[in-house]
């Protein structure tokens, strides 16, 4: 029985697909990622544009204000399991628009992210990197960090 | 030159002087006068308003408003100010919308940051800021943000209260009986990226477009003024990634001319080179996008993998693949080791073996030109009328490119052509990138030739000559710079005050901001399938849109 469980776990971390929502320019090093050089679909990844079919939800950089409640619904229409990659100085703690009046310098405490790739913008290996942690995440039957927590349960959106 | 200093002759000026080459700067005494000269300068060809920039002054209690028209044809310009009283009831001014169409969302920008209230502006509503700055003015110097940010939640929770109030007027306000709906376009759309269409259709077809933008408004002309003097080119760097290394010249030169310093030749040439390739891997994501709405990924693919060649060059030099921060006031940041050269060669040998086959492929591919041909067209006229700039002006026959008509760092020096296409479709548009893309590899050649010749003739010195010393502290005084930049003409205006050591303000006019203004005009009796094909042709990015 055990063995037939982490057959699954297997399975689940080996096609993650992603949802492209991109936020903020860290996108076009995810985009990169997706071209021929880094090629990401050998690792089993591949964007979807519906949040319905997606294991992955990126956090590609900033998060402005306006955007928030577009980024807490795309989520929750994810199914389960579901877990969140944050891309960026920005996704931590606001990076070069830390005194910016209008960027959440915090997302990640409102959505809390699996793994964080840092750089800004971070180098694709690094952006692919940060996906293989995920996958060990996975495999170990680790839950995902914003199931267990977050400002995002208390939020309206 | 002399025709418009006549025109303001007749008026009630401070000052009239020239500035620059091909600038006139004057101070209209009364604001009363704007609407009168306005219409004259119109008449005599200034038909572009480039971009209205308030100022912030405080201590003076005053709000200066400075307006920057443009003449595409004859490259006459006009930088125009006038005062007005800073108290938020009293500030407000004719607007120039009716007279002058591309100044609308310009206004708009200047009324949701500033509190300028623009009498007689068709829709004057506030743009890119988030709900919950309704009413108050971020970029007001006595704005207290340390506050406002304190209340995160209560603001998110107005963020969202009203979107969805928005979306339940939308089903009340139309007839249920006939076909009409709002969709929404985005926040997220694939093909776009963050910034809202709304749009209003009956069944298929379009009965207007509503641009909902900011959705990545990082503030940055209010970022910079917290920083020092090089700090600042963090921001001005993020302008938007693809192009980054153009908008840091036009910030630079404009530091530059504030502190008297004159660069090196070869800071010069740098710039150059560097602009070029960040041009390059900018057209090449432009190029991309285009088939990519057309629902074809492959050119996109194809143009990564040259891209990358051109990101490794930028790598060896700087350090990052994208964020350089290489420019700096005082010339360029770091020295050349002249092998880098190798790294370019590569990208450039690698450009020749693969331009042909993407020309025979995508650019002479007859679906292309079936289906993008007719689509989206742009008259000259309403380029002049929209003030459009780059790529977008010249697929329509007008020959504007600031590289030539006001030639900054070592451009006069170069071979340039204006490249032109003459119908001003969507196709027009995507062959112009292609075409563009291909002078760009000639200017680099041209660069790399030339500091080559002149390292080997020991005329430069690439270890040594890249940076001036620009003082940390600055006198007070006000620049403009014009940039050609990957999608058209960025234009700086820069204060700063007396011993400043940060920018007091910085206006960066982004030419995506004129051309997402054109989506309504372009897509009205279209179909919706055409929204992708034409948001792609007008080669947007959102970083620059929204600041």
């Amino acid at each position: 029985m055990i063995k037939i469980l982490d057959f699954f776990d297997y399975a689940k971390s080996e096609s993650l697909w992603m949802a492209h929502l991109c936020t903020g320019c860290c996108s076009l090093e995810m985009a990169a990622t997706m071209g021929p050089r880094y090629d990401w679909e050998r690792y089993g990844y591949l964007p979807t544009p519906t949040p319905r079919q997606a294991d992955v939800l990126m956090i590609t950089g900033l998060v402005s204000k306006k955007i928030l409640p577009a980024l807490l619904r795309t989520y929750a229409q994810m199914p389960e399991p579901k877990y969140i990659v944050a891309l960026g100085a920005c996704s931590f703690d606001g990076g070069p628009y830390n005194e910016s009046l209008s960027v959440i310098k915090n997302p990640t405490e409102i959505l809390p992210a699996d793994v964080f790739v840092a750089g800004c913008p971070p180098k694709p290996e690094a952006i692919i990197a940060g996906l293989e942690e995920i996958k060990k995440k996975i495999k170990a039957g680790i839950p995902s960090a914003a199931s267990q927590g977050g400002l995002w349960k208390e939020m309206e959106f | 030159m002399n025709k418009i200093r006549n025109i303001l002759e007749d008026f009630d000026c401070e000052y009239i002087e020239n500035y620059k080459r091909v600038w006139l700067k004057t101070k209209l005494s009364s604001k009363d006068d704007l609407l009168n000269v306005a219409q004259k300068l119109k008449i005599e060809g200034l038909s572009s308003l480039s971009t209205v920039s308030p100022t912030d002054f405080l201590e003076e209690n005053i709000m200066e408003i400075n307006y920057f028209f443009e003449d595409l044809d004859t490259k006459r310009n006009l930088w125009l100010k006038v005062d007005l009283p800073r108290d938020e009831k009293l500030c407000e001014i004719e607007s120039l919308t009716p007279l002058f169409p591309s100044a609308n969302w310009h206004e708009r920008e200047a009324f949701s940051m500033f509190g300028v209230r623009f009498l007689n502006h068709p829709d004057l509503r506030d743009i890119i800021k988030s709900k919950d700055f309704e009413g108050v003015y971020p970029f007001r110097l006595d704005f207290d943000w340390e506050t406002h940010e304190k209340d995160i939640v209560n603001n998110m929770n107005k963020i969202v209260s009203s979107f969805k109030k928005e979306q339940e007027e939308n089903e009340v306000d139309l007839d249920t009986d006939s076909s009409e709906t709002i969709l929404n376009w985005g926040p997220t759309h694939p093909a776009s990226g963050p910034i809202r269409l709304r749009v209003h259709c009956d069944g298929e077809d379009i009965i207007n477009i509503d641009p909902d933008i900011g959705y990545v408004w990082r503030a940055l002309e209010h970022l910079v003024t917290k920083k020092d003097f090089i700090g600042a080119i963090v921001s001005v760097e993020r302008l938007c990634f693809m192009d980054n290394i153009n908008s840091m010249v036009g910030y630079a030169m404009a530091v530059e001319e504030i502190a008297g310093v004159e660069i090196t030749p070869f800071a010069k040439w740098m710039r150059v080179l560097l602009g070029e390739v960040a041009r390059i891997s900018s057209h090449f994501m432009g190029l991309g996008g285009f088939f990519n709405n057309m629902g074809l990924h492959t050119l996109a693919m194809w143009n990564m993998d040259t891209r990358e060649f051109f990101l490794d060059f930028l790598e060896s030099y700087s350090g990052a693949r994208i964020a350089t921060a290489s420019v700096e006031p005082g010339g360029v940041r770091y020295g050349l080791d002249m092998t880098m050269f190798d790294e370019l060669q590569k990208a450039l040998d690698k450009f020749d073996t693969t331009i042909d086959e993407v020309e025979a492929i995508f650019v002479n591919n007859p679906t292309m030109k079936l289906r993008a041909n007719n689509v989206g067209v742009l008259s000259a006229d309403e380029i002049y009328k929209y003030g459009l700039s780059g790529i977008v002006a010249r697929a329509s026959g007008v020959k504007t490119d600031i590289r030539i008509d006001e030639p900054y760092a070592a451009y006069d020096e170069l071979d340039l052509k204006y490249i032109t296409q003459e119908n001003g479709s969507a196709k027009d548009r995507f062959v112009m990138i292609f075409e563009e893309l291909k002078h760009s590899v000639d200017i680099i050649k041209q660069a790399k030739a030339h500091i080559q010749k002149a390292v080997d003739n020991k005329e430069m010195d690439p270890t040594k000559d890249h940076l001036v010393k620009v003082p940390k502290k600055l006198p007070k005084g006000e620049a403009i710079s014009r940039v050609e930049w990957a999608r058209g003409e960025v234009l700086m205006h820069l204060v700063t005050q007396e011993k400043a050591t940060s920018p007091y303000r910085l206006k960066m006019r982004a030419p995506s901001f004129n051309h997402t203004m054109m989506l309504n005009h372009l897509l009205k009796g279209q179909t919706l399938s055409d929204i992708p094909l034409i948001f792609g042709s007008l080669y947007v990015c959102q970083g620059d849109l929204d600041r």
